[in-house]
Formats: structure tokens, C-alpha cells, sequence
């Protein structure tokens, strides 16, 4: 029996379903080794039971935590698909900035007032913190970036199909940078978080001729002592590096003393 | 073996027609000041002035990122069937410098060894390489003639030195380089030996970086420093990125996966790509135990199977050639030549 | 177009490329441990303590020992423990299924040598998988060798290899089998180390060879037993683990210094890499 497969989507922008729908060449392809059972972006139906679960998208909402935890108890496996659902991506600056103040940045000071006092609108209050999906429910494999990346998908899906190991070595984007004999970008006068940010990307930003601003996270070897006294005799300030490692990295737990 | 002199212009216009027979690589700028082994094409902007190492050396194509080591095929009946790669294309490498030249001949050594790897070596026979002599240091990171890579000529079919106005001496050193250079049709030249000779005269002297021992003595004196505080020293900035094993044209280490097509699960390829000893995980064993899981451990395994370890398994005193490429592209700025002299003045200090 | 400086080597076109083996016989030894012996196209023609590269084509290759003694024919035995994504397909495969086999490669034990010596066998836990490659042979010319003595340690009595084999062996050698804890199940056998034997053990260190296999921290442990026995470390033999990528000495994982573990080892003898730093630990 083919394995049903479903596409879960919560705080984010689709881009990471929509990149698997771009898979064009090999989509029909899939199609033929896996049974789609729910997939917002191209069709709609509910299965109870579900093989693999792919979730995009960050926790913003403590009903976003209960759905989740509805799918993974009737999912085998589960993947956390992109930035947001692995480390919650740019929407969780917002954990730096207190609930109110965020929510009368939002609304205004009327409606954040109204939201504090109506009990209706309590219910937001239960949880303001933006979540990565490992941070609520066990995730079995990770598959990184802003979007996704299309052949990491593949390998995924390939490996569990035949009943393997995905392949996905700690190993920096600056790997992917050699052996594609990318300029560094730090040779055009840029800086980069590609040292000490997870690899599997191809490096498509630094081949284009922009930088790693680091959407695939840290490295579990990352040695950011090293990183931040690079970026700033390259002339950042200590809050441009801050911004830099905050832009995708804000719902990573980088260690107290090594935040910056 | 014969010999010809010509003008830099008409070589690089030769070089750029020589595509004709199949892919032709040679230095070209890569983004905003590298340079790389690229395909020419008959446009193609070449020059050997302004030469610095590339930024991947050209013995890479004769590893290439991805090479497949065969193609298999499951059928229920008769099982498994496993067929090798195609024969690899023919390709000429041009404007190979002395160093990266001595580093094909010591990856030939070493994928000469037995069992020797078919692989290389059926890329390496259809490889033709020009390379050119150096009168300059390249920059301040290159220590070539430290390590004896300087005026390197073993392997080469051809053999450029330049001569003064612009002019290179184009020696054939295999009958293939010979059979090249009467096609090119440059003038003859019947006295290579003085064109060689005022060449070495004008060469710079002293050439580039140098340590205050021999390269010869370093295997002794590595063994002595298992336990030195340079190699902690050298670690703290270091990643563990890979970039100085990735850029270096005497590291071969490799990773191995197998892959196949969604379409058809049953048949698919196995291939090898470049792997890296500074990675961690690199020594890893399947029960966990690792058995270099610091930095420090991985950066002395580097310099030491530079220096050493390659050395004494193939034979050569060096296997790095000096290029000062890993210290070039590392952005932590670890210097294998600023190693290795912490390491001798440490040697020093010691009572 | 110019030849390589050792032109003179013909490399052999099917290095990299597995041969089709179909798989005659799944078993399991332990919870983790699977048992698999399988047929060759053609003889294996291989010496106690070599290894083959073993694969299923799709999902990755890895160096598994070869369990079995020679015996001139098709046979290759191993013991898989499932640990990782190609292990993990390996235990789904059942009596014929196909995998891919590359080798014999390594050195292997010098069996000659052994003859006319008392044999003293260590293993622990997996370590007595490629030691029945060596046992086997020595156990059918019994006769050849002095006293042969076996000391085989597992963490608990569910960890067991070889269970039979163990008992078989029993009646030609001393056979000696132990656990660290008896918790799971009945056991008829001692508790302790494999180090804990060593003192007391009869033992003439002149005549006597010891043979070592099993994980990096027991060497240590066990030649540290020996050495209080006085045994030389030229008569001291040991059989390491190394990641490998190739199993030709190509892909530089394995090695130990200059030394490339997958063609000079993985059986060394302790004399000889012992001395060499990241050898055992």
C-alpha cells in the first residue's frame, strides 16, 4: 500500500508547499509512490490515519498547539517542513517584544485595550510565544530553509519510501560553496552566516551572488564566538549582528551566553 | 622532445581554438577578484598575467563533485546487476601552475597505488596538461619553494616558461605535448636550455614564503609535537568548515551515497563526492565512538598528513605543494604555513 | 595524452562495483543482532579477519566483517547489528532478497603463524563475529595449535552471540563466557569483565598468542591484563574498527596515521600500531 502522505500548514506562507508542488519534473512521479491524503494547496479532504505529516509553518496560537498534537498522534512520521516549523523563522522576533506592546503595534492602543478587557478575546492571551513544532510534539526529521529545498524533499521522500535514513550531515553551507566553486562572499567585501549554518541548500543565495542570512539554522558545531568576532572586525555593529542572526535564527536557542 | 618559442597573444589565441577537440580549462575570473579553471570558449577572456591560485585547483577535474562509481538494476528475476560509469571525456588543462601540477602528480601517485582507482586514472589518461612556470610569487599566502613545488615539470605534456617581451619557451615533455606543439605550428625553438637558464635567473630569489628548517625535517619534528599548544591555538577561530580540505589539491578523501530516480526505484547510481577531515564526524565509527572529535585532533590530522603521514605512504617529502589556498579562502585566517612555524618555533622554546 | 607515473598498474574497471549475492539464511542472534548468510557468484577465496564491503544498492555500502571460516566455497556469513539507515534495510531483507558484496578486503589473520602456539581468543559483544572466522578454521586442524582458550564477554545474557557455536567450540577449547549482569535472563556462564580471567588464567607468555576483538575500550583494559602476564606485544593481535567509505584505500576515513586500517589492518598486530597515537581511543 502506498504511504498516505499529508500537508499541514500553520503561521507561514505556503512558500515550502508550493515549492513541493514545483517539484514539476518529479511530481507526478511521486504521485505514483505515495498516496496525498490532505494538501491544502492542491486539494482538500481529511484522513484519520496518516503516514508521513509534513508541517509548515510556526506555532503562534495554543489552538495551532492542540491541532498539531491531534496530527502527530495520528501520524507515523513527522516532518517539520521549512524555517518556520524548525525554528519558528522572522515571525518569532516577536517573542522579544512583550504581547501587549506587540499587539498594540499591530492594532493600535484601542484595540490592544479592548483585547486585554473583553473576555471574549482572552483566549489570545494563553499563548503569545511563537513555537517551533519540535518545541510541542516530537518531529522525526527536519527539512530546512526558507522555502524548503526542492532536492532535500526528494532525498527525504526517497529514503523513507525504500526505508532508509534520509542523509543530512552537519555540515556547513561553506561545503556546498566549495564544491560548487562559489566565491566567498566574504571575498566580495559581504559577510556571511554560511560557517556556521546548516548545509543541503546548494548554496543558491551565495551562487546568486547574495550571502547565507542563515534560514536553514545553527549548526550543533557552530563556533560563534569565532562568527561574531569575524562579523564585527568586518565592521557590523554588535545590533547589525544581532539582526543578522535574529532574521531567521529568533526562535533558536543559541544559549544565553552566546546570545547576542 | 622538441620546443617552440611564441608571444603570449598568439598562445592564448591557440589555446582558445584547442576547444575544438573537446572541453579546454583554463584560469578565468569567477565573481569579484577569484579566478577559476573555466571552460574556454573561443570569446573567452584569457590572460596568464594577474595569475593567483584559483579557487578550486585543476586536479579537481579529475575528482569532480559528483562522480558515479556505477549504475545498478534490480529485477525480481535475476536479481542484481551493476555496470561502471561511461569512459570519461577527453579534456586538456591549461595554464597549470608548478604547484598544482606537482599535486596531480602526487594524486596520481596516490590513486596510482594499488588497487589503483580506475576512476581517476581513466580521467587522468584522457587529461592533457599545459601548465606554465612562475617568475613571481603569486601573493603573500604562496610558499612553493618551501615545499619543493616550485619549477615543478614532472607530468606535464607541455611546459611554458616565460621569457622576456611577453614571450613563452613551449616545451614538450611527452609525445603528446610534442604532437600538440608541432600542430600549433609555432616557431622552433633548437635552444631551450639558455632560454631556461635566463629564465632561472630572472626568477625571484628568495621565492615567496620560507620556514627557518627544511620541509624535510618536519616528519620529526611533527612527531614531537603530538601534544602542542599550537594546535589549540590555531582551532579557536576555526569552524570546522571544510573550506582548506575542499580547496586543497592534494586532499582526495571522499563521501559515498547511492541514488536513484522517483520514477524508476529499481535501478539507480552509486557516486563519490568530496569529503573533508576537518568535518566532524569524519572519523566517526557506527557504535559513536569518534575518534577526532575536536578541532585541535582534525587540524593535526590535516598538517600532519600533509607533511607526514602521505610522505611516508607514497613517498615525497611534501604532499602540501604551497599553494596557501586553504589559508586564502579561510575566513577564520588559519594559515597552514603559520602553523607549521608556530610549530618550529615551539620546538625551539622547548627545553 | 600523457599516462600517470605508475603507468604500469592496469586499474581493475570493477573496483567500485559490488558483485550480487542472493541471501540463503536470516536469523536472529540477539534483539539487535541479525545473522545472514548468503551466496557468491563465485568462491569467496578469503582469510580469517578480512571484511567485505556490503550494500543495497538505493540506500549506502558499509564494511561488515566476514564470519566465517574459509572453506573454499560461495558462503559468506555475517552479523548485522541494526544501527543505522543501511542496517536498518538490511534487517527488512529476507531469504532471497539480493544485496551487493565487494571484497574480501584487509589483511586477515596470519594463520600461519599460529601454529604450534597456545591461542588465546578475547572478544567482546560483536567482536566475536569476525573471531569465528578465525576459530572456526583453527578448531577443524585442532591438532596444529597448543591450548586454544576463549573469553567472550557480553553486556547481559541477551546480548549473546554465537549461542550454539559457543557450546559447540566448549568441547575443543576453554571456552569461557561472560556477562555484566544476569537481569534479563537465566544464565549459565560467569559475571564479570573479560579483563577479570587474565590473572589467573594458565598461560605461558613465550608460547602464547591473544587475539583481541571487540570495542576500543576493552584493548586497552585487556593488553593492560596481558601485559601483567608479561605477554610480548608482537604475540598480541587486534582487530579495529574504522569508517569506510571505499575499503580499497582511497577515501582516507580509515586512516591511522600513514596507516590505511581497511588495507593494512583491520588486523594488526599491537606491536606494530600500538604505538601509533588514535590507534585504539
Amino acid at each position: 500500500m502506498k504511504p498516505r502522505v499529508a500537508f499541514f500548514d500553520f503561521a507561514g506562507c505556503e512558500g515550502c508547499q508550493l515549492a513541493v508542488l514545483n517539484c514539476e519534473e518529479v511530481f507526478l512521479d511521486l504521485l505514483e509512490q505515495v498516496e496525498i491524503v490532505e494538501f491544502r494547496e492542491a486539494m482538500s479532504e481529511t484522513a484519520h490515519r496518516i503516514d508521513i505529516a509534513f508541517i509548515e509553518g510556526s506555532i503562534n496560537r495554543e489552538e495551532d498547539a492542540q491541532r498539531l498534537r491531534d496530527i502527530r498522534a495520528r501520524s507515523r512520521i513527522l516532518v517539520a517542513l521549512g524555517a518556520c516549523a524548525n525554528m519558528g523563522n522572522v515571525q518569532a522576533r516577536a517573542n522579544f517584544t512583550a504581547p501587549a506592546e506587540h499587539f498594540k503595534r499591530i492594532y493600535g492602543s484601542a484595540d490592544r485595550d479592548r483585547v486585554q478587557t473583553d473576555p471574549r478575546f482572552w483566549s489570545l492571551w494563553a499563548h503569545t510565544r511563537v513555537r517551533a513544532v519540535h518545541e510541542i510534539v516530537a518531529v522525526d526529521y527536519r527539512l530546512r530553509g526558507c522555502p524548503m529545498v526542492a532536492e532535500e524533499f526528494l532525498q527525504l521522500v526517497k529514503a523513507l519510501i525504500s526505508g532508509a535514513q534520509p542523509r543530512q550531515p552537519a555540515n556547513p553551507v561553506c561545503v556546498e560553496c566549495r564544491l560548487h566553486e562559489f566565491e566567498c562572499a566574504f571575498d566580495r567585501g559581504d559577510t556571511c552566516l554560511g560557517q556556521i549554518t546548516w548545509g543541503g541548500c546548494a548554496a543558491v543565495c551565495i551562487g546568486q551572488g547574495y550571502r547565507c542570512d542563515g534560514c536553514r539554522g545553527l549548526l550543533p558545531q557552530a563556533n560563534l564566538a569565532a562568527h561574531r568576532q569575524l562579523l564585527s572586525e568586518r565592521g557590523l555593529s554588535d545590533t547589525d549582528i544581532r539582526n543578522r542572526y535574529r532574521l531567521f535564527g529568533s526562535g533558536e536557542a543559541l544559549g544565553e551566553e552566546q546570545r547576542p | 622532445m622538441t620546443a617552440s618559442v611564441a608571444g603570449e597573444a598568439a598562445i592564448l589565441d591557440w589555446i582558445r581554438t584547442l576547444g575544438s577537440r573537446g572541453p579546454v580549462f583554463f584560469p578565468q575570473k569567477i565573481g569579484r577578484q577569484s579566478l577559476g579553471f573555466q571552460p574556454v570558449r573561443r570569446e573567452s577572456v584569457l590572460e596568464f598575467a594577474g595569475y593567483h591560485p584559483t579557487l578550486a585547483p585543476p586536479g579537481k577535474r579529475l575528482a569532480p563533485a559528483v562522480e558515479v562509481l556505477f549504475q545498478y538494476r534490480s529485477t525480481p528475476d535475476r536479481g542484481l546487476e551493476f555496470s561502471p560509469p561511461p569512459q570519461p571525456p577527453g579534456q586538456i588543462l591549461a595554464g597549470v601552475r608548478s604547484c598544482d601540477l606537482k599535486a596531480i602528480h602526487l594524486m596520481d601517485r596516490v590513486n596510482g597505488a594499488a588497487p589503483g582507482d580506475p576512476l581517476y586514472l581513466a580521467r587522468r589518461a584522457g587529461t592533457t596538461l599545459l601548465a606554465v612556470d612562475c617568475l613571481q610569487p603569486c601573493d603573500t599566502a604562496c610558499f612553493c619553494a618551501a615545499v619543493g613545488s616550485l619549477g615543478w615539470r614532472q607530468g606535464a605534456d607541455l611546459f611554458l616558461t616565460p621569457l622576456e617581451e611577453a614571450h613563452y619557451l613551449m616545451e614538450a615533455l611527452t609525445p603528446a605535448g610534442a604532437t600538440l606543439l608541432a600542430e600549433a605550428g609555432f616557431d622552433p625553438c633548437p635552444d631551450p636550455e639558455t632560454h631556461r637558464r635566463r629564465a632561472e635567473a630572472r626568477r625571484a630569489n628568495p621565492f615567496g614564503r620560507h620556514w627557518p628548517v627544511p620541509v624535510t625535517e618536519l616528519p620529526t619534528l611533527l612527531d614531537h609535537q603530538w601534544q602542542s599548544p599550537v594546535w589549540s591555538r590555531h582551532v579557536e577561530r576555526c569552524f570546522s568548515c571544510g573550506t582548506c580540505n575542499l580547496v586543497c589539491p592534494t586532499c582526495y578523501c571522499f563521501d559515498v551515497r547511492d541514488d536513484f530516480d522517483l520514477a524508476a526505484p529499481q535501478e539507480g547510481q552509486r557516486q563519490r563526492s568530496p569529503d573533508g577531515c576537518m568535518l566532524p564526524g569524519f572519523a566517526a565509527v557506527a557504535g559513536g565512538h569518534d575518534f577526532r572529535p575536536q578541532p585541535e585532533g582534525r587540524q593535526r590530522h590535516r598538517v600532519r598528513r600533509k607533511f607526514q603521514y602521505l610522505g611516508a605512504r607514497h613517498g615525497g617529502d611534501s604532499f602540501c605543494i604551497g599553494c596557501g589556498r586553504c589559508g586564502r579562502q579561510c575566513t577564520a585566517g588559519i594559515d597552514i604555513f603559520a602553523i607549521v612555524t608556530d610549530l618550529i618555533q615551539h620546538r625551539e622554546m622547548a627545553p | 595524452m600523457t599516462a600517470p607515473s605508475t603507468s604500469g598498474i592496469v586499474p581493475d574497471p570493477t573496483l567500485y562495483l559490488p558483485r550480487p549475492a542472493r541471501i540463503l539464511e536470516v536469523r536472529d542472534l540477539t534483539a539487535r543482532e541479525r545473522f545472514f548468510r548468503v551466496a557468491l557468484p563465485e568462491p569467496l577465496q578469503h582469510r580469517p579477519g578480512q571484511f567485505v564491503m556490503l550494500s543495497r544498492p538505493g540506500i549506502g555500502e558499509a564494511p561488515i566483517s566476514i564470519s566465517n571460516g574459509p572453506r573454499g566455497d560461495n558462503i559468506l556469513e555475517m552479523v548485522i547489528r541494526k544501527a543505522g539507515s543501511l542496517t536498518g534495510v538490511l534487517h527488512t531483507l529476507k531469504v532471497g532478497d539480493w544485496v551487493g558484496v565487494r571484497g574480501p578486503f584487509g589483511s586477515g589473520f596470519p594463520l600461519a603463524e599460529f601454529q604450534g602456539m597456545d591461542l588465546l581468543f578475547v572478544a567482546g559483544g560483536l567482536g566475536l563475529v569476525p573471531l569465528r572466522s578465525l576459530i572456526q578454521p583453527v578448531l577443524a586442524e585442532a591438532h596444529r595449535y597448543g591450548t586454544l582458550t576463549l573469553i567472550c564477554g557480553f553486556r547481559s545474557p541477551a546480548e549473546e552471540l554465537y549461542r550454539e557455536d559457543l557450546q559447540a567450540w566448549g568441547r575443543q577449547a576453554r571456552v569461557l563466557r561472560l556477562v555484566n549482569e544476569t537481569a534479563s535472563l537465566p544464565w549459565d556462564g560467569g559475571i564479570g569483565l573479560v579483563t577479570d580471567p587474565l590473572a589467573t588464567l594458565p598461560l605461558d607468555p613465550a608460547r602464547t598468542l591473544a587475539i583481541l576483538c571487540g570495542p576500543p575500550v576493552m584493548y586497552k583494559f585487556v593488553i593492560t591484563g596481558l601485559d601483567a602476564r608479561n605477554v610480548p606485544h608482537d604475540h598480541i593481535f587486534v582487530d579495529l574498527e574504522r569508517r569506510m567509505k571505499c575499503g580499497v584505500g582511497k577515501c582516507g576515513h580509515c586512516q591511522i596515521n600513514q596507516v590505511y586500517c581497511c588495507q593494512e589492518g583491520p588486523v594488526f598486530r599491537f606491536s606494530a600500531i600500538g604505538p601509533l597515537r588514535e590507534a585504539l581511543s
